[in-house]
């Protein structure tokens, strides 16, 4: 299993190898004429891009990353690309097996209570300290 | 003889720093609507007090400091300059109470990056933040472009006596209409109505790319704004390689080169002066270096065999050149891929590249065209004079909106900058060598965040020493103001002291 930052930095190594990928599915799966690309999230601030050509069976994905989602996890087997000629010189990985591991689920932002105290509090103040601002005529229309 | 500081001064600081952090304020109320439509309450409550604790400083600020008086030009340079620095950290909030950044300096990082429209970042597991914290980003950088001091002022007070000396500190000095609101409402004009343009086409593109409908558009705005003010955020970590397309890298490049040119420009050929463009100086000088820097990174990219074809080396050199030169940062390569492919040439050109960067008076960053224009321009006319024969009375020009005679003031000026910013470039790069990096590596992060260009070749990571962080933040403020109205900001606070020593010896 390797991670974006070892094809990256190994890329003339990896180039036209088969590899296994895995990654969280994000937002948007794209469907173009020859295919499906795809974004994969392996780690903080990470991603490859995979491209699923037409003849490979996709499996329903059915959570993509957002804020309030997690997406599936999947593991692609694929032939990773240094600068992939189909793609104008782009790195990615075109899949030969694509596998759902993780299914996706809700992820919670939950309020914190704290949080609602400090907005009334500032709420509050906001608004002594504008009633201070407006109560002389003219101030705030300006010179 | 520097003047003493009295109570007024800090009053009319205070008083319009106060006004320009109301419209911070006022400006976090996008995101929060944002993250209400996409139904993200902990963001949206997130906006809501970073917005009310900015309302309240403003309006604290505003009702201590209140005064009638307009500013001067001292003034207005430390409202630019402190300004940028208050409107930085209050707008850091909603990144830190997101969580997703480690410390407030990365957050105070990330939000001088934005408004200095550099784009280098230290917000972590960006691919999972909420809508709300992305049109922040994406809105930070599209005001940073257009100066938020002059929005601030100008929307916010009627008239604004000294607000031209402000919009001269924030690096914006053409003059373009007598009344400097005119000025601004020009600026905003020209670029709300691209902003219309560029949502719709990139929304478009990104749509037929296979963006999902009601994201495509969110996604043309972001790309949008990121590209107009040369800013090269992206809402997702893989910036525009995780579109797949080269519709949409081109028609981003397109704006980010129109976001790149002088505002003056813009004005001319919108009254009609079409051409202006073939004539500018800036146009001119920029042409120049765009072919010999891209000259140079195909050579080190063929001499590698980085690429297999003419396509694949267009698609992703000239793009990552051009994103360099507009001091723009988005990018269609992995960052680590200049390190690990593009070899020390082609390193090297995109670093010149950047250095040089957008024209003046533009979103953009860098010594700018005019400047390189001016010094070229005054250097053969010095060579003409030498050639000449003594009696001679030999003069150089330049074409900038009109024709300009050379003197030695005005490329003494520009040379003055220019030093300034290699400067700033020196010290970012020994700074990253003192802490290990290899040399290229430490003059291209340097240079980018000075000339608030935003590429990476892996320096800037929240791992990152804290003081390469700080060297950095002041980079980008520094490169983004033109040095005049920091080094003001500076001097007002030494002669603040002096003035109180002063004060407490004569009690």
């Amino acid at each position: 299993m390797l991670s974006t930052t070892e094809l990256v930095e190994d890329s003339y190594k990896w180039d036209g190898q088969t590899v296994s990928f895995k990654g969280e599915v994000l937002q948007d799966l794209m469907a173009r004429k020859d295919g499906t690309w795809m974004n994969l999230s392996d780690d903080n601030n990470t991603a490859m891009g995979v491209f699923v050509p037409k003849d490979v069976p996709m499996p329903l994905i059915s959570h993509m990353e957002d804020y309030r989602t997690v997406g599936d996890v999947v593991l692609i087997t694929g032939v990773f690309y240094r600068v992939c000629v189909q793609h104008e010189g782009e790195t990615d990985i075109h899949a030969v097996s694509v596998t759902v591991l993780t299914p996706g689920s809700a992820k919670a932002n939950p309020i914190h209570p704290d949080r609602v105290v400090w907005f009334v509090v500032l709420a509050g103040l906001l608004g002594l300290v504008m009633w201070f601002y407006y109560r002389k005529p003219g101030r705030g229309t300006g010179h | 003889m520097i003047r003493r500081v009295w109570r007024e001064d800090f009053r009319i600081i205070g008083y319009y720093t106060g006004l320009v952090t109301i419209g911070v304020g006022l400006l976090m109320l996008v995101p929060m609507v944002t993250s209400l439509v996409f139904r993200e309450w902990a963001s949206a409550l997130d906006f809501a007090i970073s917005a009310a604790l900015a309302l309240v400083v403003g309006y604290v600020l505003a009702l201590i400091a209140h005064t009638k008086n307009t500013p001067g030009l001292t003034h207005a340079m430390v409202i630019a300059a402190g300004s940028w620095l208050v409107a930085m950290m209050l707008s850091g909030v909603p990144y830190l109470l997101s969580g997703h950044a480690r410390s407030f300096l990365d957050a105070c990082f990330d939000t001088m990056s934005g408004y200095t429209t550099t784009g280098i970042f230290l917000l972590q597991d960006l691919d999972h933040i909420s809508q709300g914290l992305n049109m922040w980003r994406h809105l930070l950088t599209y005001v940073g472009g257009q100066g938020i001091v002059v929005l601030a002022l100008t929307f916010l007070i009627g008239s604004t006596g000294g607000a031209f000396k402000i919009m001269v500190g924030e690096g914006k000095e053409e003059k373009l209409e007598p009344n400097v609101r005119h000025i601004a409402v020009l600026i905003w004009r020209i670029s709300l109505i691209y902003l219309g343009i560029g949502t719709v086409v990139l929304g478009v593109i990104a749509m037929a790319n296979g963006i999902k409908p009601y994201l495509a558009f969110f996604h043309g705005a972001y790309v949008f704004m990121s590209a107009w003010s040369t800013g090269g955020f992206a809402p997702y970590s893989q910036n525009m390689l995780y579109y797949h397309s080269s519709a949409m890298e081109i028609a981003s490049m397109v704006f980010f080169i129109l976001g790149s040119f002088n505002f003056a420009l813009h004005y001319a050929i919108w009254s009609g002066n079409r051409r202006e463009i073939l004539r500018n100086v800036e146009i001119v000088s920029f042409t120049i270096t765009v072919l010999t820097t891209f000259s140079l990174v195909c050579l080190a990219l063929m001499q590698r065999g980085v690429y297999p074809n003419a396509v694949a080396l267009f698609r992703r050199g000239f793009f990552q050149l051009i994103s360099g030169h507009t001091t723009t940062g988005q990018s269609n390569i992995y960052a680590r891929t200049f390190v690990r492919e593009w070899g020390p040439l082609g390193m090297l050109a995109t670093t010149i590249a950047m250095a040089i960067g957008a024209s003046a008076a533009s979103t953009g960053g860098g010594f700018k065209g005019l400047r390189m224009g001016i010094i070229v321009k005054g250097m053969a006319t010095d060579i003409r004079k030498l050639l000449s024969p003594e009696r001679a009375v030999v003069t150089g020009h330049y074409h900038h909106l009109h024709d300009n005679v050379i003197s030695d003031g005005v490329v003494k000026s520009a040379a003055v900058i220019v030093v300034l910013y290699v400067l700033i470039y020196v010290v970012g790069a020994v700074v990253g060598m003192a802490y290990g990096y290899p040399m290229a590596d430490a003059l291209f992060e340097s240079v980018s965040a000075g000339s608030n260009t935003g590429l990476s070749c892996g320096v800037t990571q929240t791992g990152m020493p804290t003081l390469l962080k700080i060297v950095y933040m002041l980079e980008m403020w520094m490169g983004r103001l033109e040095f005049l109205s920091v080094f003001t900001l500076f001097g007002f606070i030494a002669t603040s002291f002096r003035s109180m020593r002063r004060r407490k010896a004569a009690v």
